[in-house]
């Protein structure tokens, strides 16, 4: 199909009887000689030269509206648009559906804004795209898929509030509070670093970040690799632990589970063992702040 | 096309002076000679690339629909539609709550007692349903196995043919008649929304007589007791589709003024009739439930109008079933003011999971060697059948 449309597209820059040109080839020629611009600078296509990258495209990401139908994927095979290899090691594997996940816990009903709400969870299951289960909620008149917490099972009623109250709330596992309206040292998971944007931090199966204190509007954190950030007291998170624990305890048990999951055999070659081999002490990095401070020439 | 050959000119030649660049620009476009026509030639194929093109004639080939805000049908306030694909999330409670009935969970003892009676049995019953089952799950195709969707069919075929056999000693069967695949449409109002009830019933039996009611005033009036179950953080309106383009005051049965067969009977379901829309046994009764009430409201409306407690009730039946499993429905509207959570409620006798059958095997399920359940029909079940035909004579006796 792509061939015929390449010969015929070049068979009607034929019959304009005149000579298909690419347009850097046509650069060339009025390089050369500019002063006959009125042969030589013609809009002619010219021929194509590369055939189709459909298979390269991602369509299937494309979408805006949210659903929680699974979206068919396409394998890339660790190749970027242009067709070479980006990553190593991926290839073949089952085939996958993505399923939305709905990372802005906050997300009110257009009709009811500002108002806490709840949810009950529908369904908890497995998702091939990430470590950790995913669960369905429905709450109002709509349905979403979120990150299940540890306990969560079907039928329990989770809450999300963006209040923050003088004194801190008791939580339920599972439920979503801006950081500054939880006690300080409670587990948390799926964190924001900025208010609104989406959980981005502790989402992986199994782990789940610690307050360790609220100072002037802003909360610090300490995430699962134990650095700490500072961010934003308005910034959600769900509390508790992250499902799926037992995901690090898992037994591949021979090659051929890894490339059911999608993963290629290393390359083999051999390489000499150089700085990052071996044990290293350093010290832990410096905080990181997420919090951008008033300049003092604004006040 | 010519700022463009400016560009390139510009990048070739930047040696050439200023002046010397405008002339030949200037050539270029007041008077190219034979390259003149030329440019004017992919001018316009380059138009034609860029801008679509649009045909001065009408083809509802490729007619495009408007966007729907400009639509002549759209409206400000949206509606909630449930067709027969929907497959409503709290299934037989959200049915309840948005068509306001009262759940009874077995049938009524007198419809019970239709089947019961010997003059009311058909001859030689119990074989006669066991081959209609064998016919449906065996005989039927040279297939080795029919699929569900074809064995649900023709074994709900074969027994209403078993209890039309009754129309000798019978007559009112006689004036009864059925139709497949019509089209319902009515509206209606709870709470503040407004809902609609689109799409194709299953297999509708008519009838010219309307059925009797099930319930006396007393146990009507009874019903404005009864609290109405809510199902708090989802809202009723969950997984029906919202609307903005609809019509107001639909109000169809599917069929014209002058049918002669204007009461709905009974309305039969498949669970295998859709292959696009598989819904869990659940959603399957809510679906139930949601078309029985609008096959009663289409016609409380057109007989009564706007009243609101209707002095008559209407009833309707509905028998849904997946090849072995039957769920039998008695619907009663006994009211169409539905926008308040008080007064009188309707009403729905609803036995769920009745079994014809335990097991129709083409070949015999063999465990370590040990046959478990052998070949053919096993665990035949009167009961279930004994309560379609009841359901048929309803009305007739």
């Amino acid at each position: 199909m792509m061939a015929l449309s390449c010969l015929t597209r070049a068979l009607r820059s034929m019959t304009l009887s005149q000579p298909a040109l690419l347009s850097s080839q046509g650069v060339a020629q009025t390089k050369l000689a500019p002063h006959v611009t009125g042969v030589v600078l013609n809009q002619c296509r010219g021929f194509l030269t590369t055939a189709s990258l459909k298979q390269n495209k991602t369509q299937w990401k494309l979408r805006e509206k949210y659903t929680i139908k699974p979206i068919g994927m396409k394998k890339t095979g660790g190749r970027d648009y242009t067709g070479k290899v980006r990553t190593h090691g991926i290839g073949g594997g089952h085939k996958q559906k993505y399923r939305m996940i709905d990372f802005q816990r906050l997300r009110y009903e257009p009709t009811k804004v500002d108002q806490p709400f709840d949810e009950k969870v529908v369904e908890v299951r497995y998702d091939p795209c990430r470590t950790a289960n995913i669960a369905m909620v429905a709450g109002g008149s709509r349905m979403r898929w979120i990150i299940a917490t540890e306990n969560m099972q079907p039928g329990d009623i989770i809450k999300t509030s963006a209040v923050i109250g003088r004194m801190a709330v008791s939580a339920n596992e599972g439920d979503a509070y801006p950081l500054g309206a939880l006690p300080v040292g409670s587990l948390v998971n799926n964190l924001e670093i900025q208010p609104g944007k989406g959980s981005e931090y502790i989402r992986a199966a199994g782990t789940s970040g610690v307050l360790l204190r609220k100072v002037n509007g802003t909360a610090i954190i300490q995430l699962p690799s134990k650095q700490q950030v500072q961010v934003l007291e308005t910034c959600m998170v769900t509390v508790g632990r992250v499902s799926n624990i037992d995901h690090n305890k898992r037994i591949i048990g021979k090659a051929g589970r890894n490339r059911w999951l999608g993963i290629r055999p290393s390359s083999g070659l051999w390489q000499r063992k150089g700085g990052w081999a071996g044990r290293k002490i350093k010290p832990l990095p410096p905080m990181k702040v997420y919090v951008n401070l008033p300049s003092i020439s604004a006040s | 096309m010519f700022p463009e050959t400016a560009q390139c000119l510009k990048a070739a030649a930047p040696l050439f002076s200023q002046t010397v660049l405008l002339k030949d620009l200037s050539r270029l476009s007041t008077h190219g000679g034979g390259s003149h026509l030329q440019a004017r030639r992919h001018l316009s194929i380059s138009r034609c690339l860029t801008s679509k093109w649009e045909r001065s004639y009408k083809d509802p080939g490729y007619y495009r629909a408007p966007p729907a805000h400009e639509m002549p049908l759209f409206k400000d306030r949206s509606c909630f539609v449930f067709n027969q694909r929907t497959s409503a999330l709290e299934g037989v409670l959200q049915a309840l709550w948005l068509t306001k009935t009262k759940l009874i969970s077995s049938l009524p003892p007198q419809l019970l007692s239709l089947s019961e009676n010997p003059a009311n049995q058909i001859p030689d019953q119990d074989e006669r349903v066991q081959n209609a089952i064998k016919h449906a799950r065996f005989w039927d195709t040279t297939e080795e196995r029919p699929g569900k969707e074809r064995y649900s069919n023709t074994m709900m075929v074969n027994l209403l043919h078993l209890c039309a056999t009754l129309q000798s000693s019978h007559p009112a069967i006689g004036r009864r008649t059925q139709a497949e695949k019509c089209s319902l449409a009515t509206t209606w109002k709870r709470g503040e929304d407004l809902f609609q009830i689109r799409g194709q019933n299953g297999l509708l039996h008519t009838c010219m007589d309307p059925l009797p009611e099930v319930s006396g005033k007393q146990e009507v009036s009874d019903t404005a007791d009864h609290v109405l179950e809510t199902f708090y953080p989802v809202s009723p309106t969950i997984n029906l589709q919202k609307v903005n383009v609809y019509k107001e005051e639909m109000n169809c049965s599917g069929f014209r003024d002058d049918y002669p067969y204007p009461h709905a009977h009974t309305l039969f379901f498949l669970e295998g009739a859709d292959a696009n829309c598989k819904l869990r046994p659940d959603q399957f009764r809510a679906k139930m439930l949601m078309f029985t009430f609008g096959n009663a409201l289409v016609r409380a409306q057109t007989l009564y109008g706007p009243q609101r407690v209707l002095d008559r009730p209407v009833t309707v039946q509905a028998v849904g079933t997946n090849g072995r499993i039957f769920q039998f429905m008695v619907f009663q509207l006994n009211t169409t003011d539905l926008s308040g959570d008080d007064g009188i409620k309707n009403q729905v006798w609803l036995d769920e999971d009745v079994e014809l059958y335990d097991f129709a095997k083409v070949r015999p399920l063999i465990q370590r060697k040990q046959v478990k359940v052998p070949a053919g029909l096993a665990g035949y079940k009167p009961e279930a059948f004994s309560k379609f035909l009841s359901l048929y004579l309803h009305g007739a006796v």
